[in-house]
């Protein structure tokens, strides 16, 4: 019954959306992981002397890149599909 | 610009007796960066000069002073500056008066601290004797007996007990411990200590007199201490006022003459004459050397061998000295090396900029700066500020550009502007010129699409920009066999990247598909379109060639330039690797995949720039929903949450850009040709600030 009611173009879009959502979604999980270590480290450091507080911030932004993988890759999902 | 200011290596030579006149003039002209130099048989290093160890004594005394007085030499304007005679003439004296009226002042304030310190101790300890309720008299003063009186952690009683026969005592809780007093016969006094000792027991001095009447005592004593303290701050305030100008200048003036005083012992000297190695910038060394020659001493042009490094000058325009406190957060350049602080001057403002793209965010931070600026007069804080200025600048450049005003006024799916934005309608009037519709709509799907392939255009250039700085880099110090082999074949790699990224591009129809009506109606037509139609970039069914429908499906022609470029990137890189690591360097090849990503990291150009302005965009939704008919019209519920929320995006609007702005230098840009490690160019002398020197300079 469901099967019939959905066309398969829309079937694909909507997975495409579940896609592009999971990739930005995990790929953020996966940066605040990464993030939650540099970050507890970098203050740590800046405890111990201020000067560090520049690059401390500079460190703890480095895994974002892994959720900008995340979002181009839902960019390039909701492109194609969308 | 680009490249560090030259350098000239010389030895500066004179008879022994000048030294003190070389000493003077070099520490006046402020140019010689003085190398450390190791003795010889004959040459050895100097002794300081005479005027040191007084000197010195002096500037620790008055450096300890301005410690004491809080004194920041940033904080003070200066009303004029002191002659050197001035300062000369009443060194001497004002020394004097200094040690008398600030030493004195705080010896005895010291004093005043230590004898309140006393006061309050003895005070606590009096309370607990209170509670016991019982006459300081009966406590002591006895002859065959021994009374303890102090703090205990536990009831001792059951132990003592035990081993004394004939005592009494008192025992009262007091905060979390015990007060006890007991009396023992003096027979016994070793071994009820010991018990005591094991409960954790500290003992309490007993007064003379009645509680209370010392008490009051010793309140009165503090009181008169109190107001002799006040009224020594308020003359050390009242000295302050009228004296921190001078006591700097004093301090300035005696630091330089420790300085003079002490270049003997980077001075190489014989029995006759005395010698010193350093670098001098090139373009001052004609003054410096008739400078010197003016007095009889000699100025030898020295050539610097390939091992030596000199010490590093950044040279950069007046605009670009502002950036130099975040390149130089990163590293100081080799002396050969490309100086990357005007690029960093260019890019920083405007990947901000791109980032944030507000006109309103742009002018509050413009203005912010602008305030910070005149309470923030040091010099970091001035640079730091000045970098404010120009990222707000660029903020407002583009967000005229994206058309937004804190947010937008133009969001897929709503027809009114003043729907989405608080002067919606205003500002789509201000774009009449455009349809009503800002210049480049970052938030239309086409828009995302072709600022995604901008920024990703960006990251690109700046890669091969990077690698070829690399290059030149390398070229410099080792030939330029080294730099094909190290950096040249990582430009073919990119290149192939580049082609890869364009290919995919134009299968996803980036190129191909004509922006939407309305999107950007002044540019011309045709800038995105290389294509023909948006069908015939749609009928690719993927992006990525022969995953489905044979392998023609989806090849286009940047595909096919993709294959050659990564196969003479890897047979150089091949060539450069093996020899270094045998077969395994091969591996190494993997590192390509680095720099792909690296090109992706660019996006972040366009993703925090988006999340802003979804922030901005719901802030101004909500409070227009929540503040207006037809909906709840609680107006001041809509203010306060339009306030918070543009304040909260404010502050992550400044952190994130510059955050991610700087990392796209640091990590994507940097370490394609930024080695570092340089020494920083640190002259002998001092920058005047309190001291006018006769003959200007």
């Amino acid at each position: 019954m469901v099967e019939a009611m959905i066309s398969d173009e829309a079937f694909i879009k909507g997975c495409a959306a579940i896609g592009a959502g999971l990739a930005v979604g995990l790929a953020g999980i996966g940066a605040g992981a990464g993030e939650s270590g540099i970050g507890a480290a970098a203050v740590g450091a800046i405890a111990e002397d201020r000067g560090f507080l520049g690059l401390g911030l500079l460190f703890t932004v480095i895994p974002e890149t892994i959720v900008i993988f995340g979002l181009v890759i839902s960019f390039i999902l909701m492109f194609a599909y969308g | 610009m680009l490249k560090p200011e030259k350098m000239v290596k010389v030895a500066i030579i004179g008879a022994k007796e000048q030294l003190g006149i070389a000493s003077e003039i070099l520490h006046k002209m402020n140019l010689l960066h003085i190398e450390p130099i190791s003795e010889t048989d004959y040459f050895k290093l100097g002794t300081p000069m005479e005027k040191a160890s007084q000197a010195s004594k002096n500037l620790l005394q008055l450096r300890s002073y301005i410690s004491y007085l809080k004194l920041d030499p940033t904080k003070i304007s200066l009303k004029r500056k002191f002659k050197r005679e001035e300062i000369e003439e009443k060194l001497g004296k004002k020394l004097a008066e200094y040690h008398k009226e600030i030493g004195n002042r705080l010896d005895e304030l010291k004093r005043i601290n230590d004898s309140l310190k006393s006061i309050d101790s003895e005070i606590s300890a009096i309370e607990p004797l209170k509670v016991l309720e019982i006459p300081p008299m009966l406590l002591k003063g006895y002859k065959t007996l021994r009374c303890f009186v102090g703090f205990v952690k536990s009831d001792p009683m059951e132990e003592i007990k035990k081993i004394a026969t004939d005592f009494d005592f008192v025992i009262k809780k007091f905060e979390d411990q015990f007060v006890i007093a007991i009396f023992v016969r003096s027979e016994q006094e070793n071994e009820v200590y010991r018990v005591l000792q094991g409960f954790g027991y500290k003992e309490i001095p007993v007064p003379e007199v009645e509680y209370e009447l010392r008490i009051s005592e010793l309140k009165k004593m503090k009181e008169e201490f109190l107001e002799r303290k006040k009224k020594i701050e308020v003359e050390i305030e009242d000295l302050k006022l009228k004296e921190s100008e001078l006591i700097l200048a004093i301090e300035e003036y005696l630091s330089s003459e420790v300085d003079k005083a002490e270049l003997p012992l980077k001075t190489l000297v014989s029995k006759q004459t005395f010698v010193i190695f350093g670098y001098v910038p090139a373009n001052s060394f004609e003054s410096f050397q008739k400078k010197l020659n003016e007095v009889g001493i000699v100025v030898e042009k020295l050539n610097f061998e390939e091992h030596e490094l000199p010490p590093t000058k950044l040279k950069n325009p007046k605009y670009a000295k502002n950036f130099e406190i975040l390149s130089k957060t990163y590293a100081i350049p080799k002396y050969k090396e490309i100086d990357p602080t005007t690029i960093m001057a260019i890019f920083f403002p405007l990947f901000f900029g791109l980032m944030l793209g507000d006109m309103g965010y742009g002018l509050l931070i413009f203005a912010v700066s602008l305030y910070l600026k005149m309470i923030f007069k040091t010099e970091g804080w001035q640079k730091l500020l000045n970098i404010g200025l120009a990222c707000g600048v660029s903020s407002i450049f583009f967000g005229f550009l994206y058309g937004e005003f804190f947010g937008p006024f133009i969001v897929p799916g709503s027809k009114n502007p003043g729907d989405v934005h608080f002067i919606g309608d205003f500002l789509a009037s201000l774009y009449t010129f455009n349809h009503g519709h800002p210049l480049f709509d970052r938030v239309e799907e086409f828009g995302v699409k072709a600022l995604l392939f901008i920024v990703l255009m960006i990251g690109m250039f700046k890669m091969l920009w990077g690698f070829s700085m690399g290059f030149y880099n390398v070229y410099v110090e080792h030939g330029i066999k080294e730099a094909i082999l190290e950096k040249g074949c990582w430009i073919f790699g990119i290149l192939g990247l580049i082609c890869l990224i364009f290919g995919f591009s134009y299968n996803l129809g980036i190129f191909t598909s004509p922006p939407p009506t309305g999107f950007g109606e002044i540019l011309p037509k045709n800038l995105f379109v290389y294509g023909n139609t948006v069908q015939e970039a749609r009928a690719v069914p993927l992006p990525i060639p022969g995953l489905v429908d044979g392998w023609q499906a989806g090849l286009n022609y940047f595909y096919l330039a993709t294959l050659p470029l990564i196969l003479i990137w890897f047979v150089i890189f091949l060539k450069a690797e093996i020899p270094k690591m045998g077969i395994f360097g091969a591996i190494m090849a993997v590192e390509l995949l680095t720099w792909f990503g690296q090109i992706i990291s660019y996006a972040r150009l366009l993703a925090i720039g988006l999340s802003s302005v979804y922030i901005a965009f719901v802030v101004n939704y909500l409070s227009l929903k929540i503040g207006l008919e037809p909906g709840m019209a609680i107006l001041p519920l809509a203010i306060v949450i339009m306030l918070i929320g543009h304040f909260g995006n404010f502050l992550l609007g400044i952190l994130d850009p510059g955050l991610q702005s700087l990392r796209l230098h640091y990590v994507e840009f940097f370490t394609k040709f930024f080695e570092g490690g340089g020494r920083e160019y640190t002259p002998f002398g001092k920058v005047k600030k309190f001291i006018e020197e006769e003959g200007g300079e």
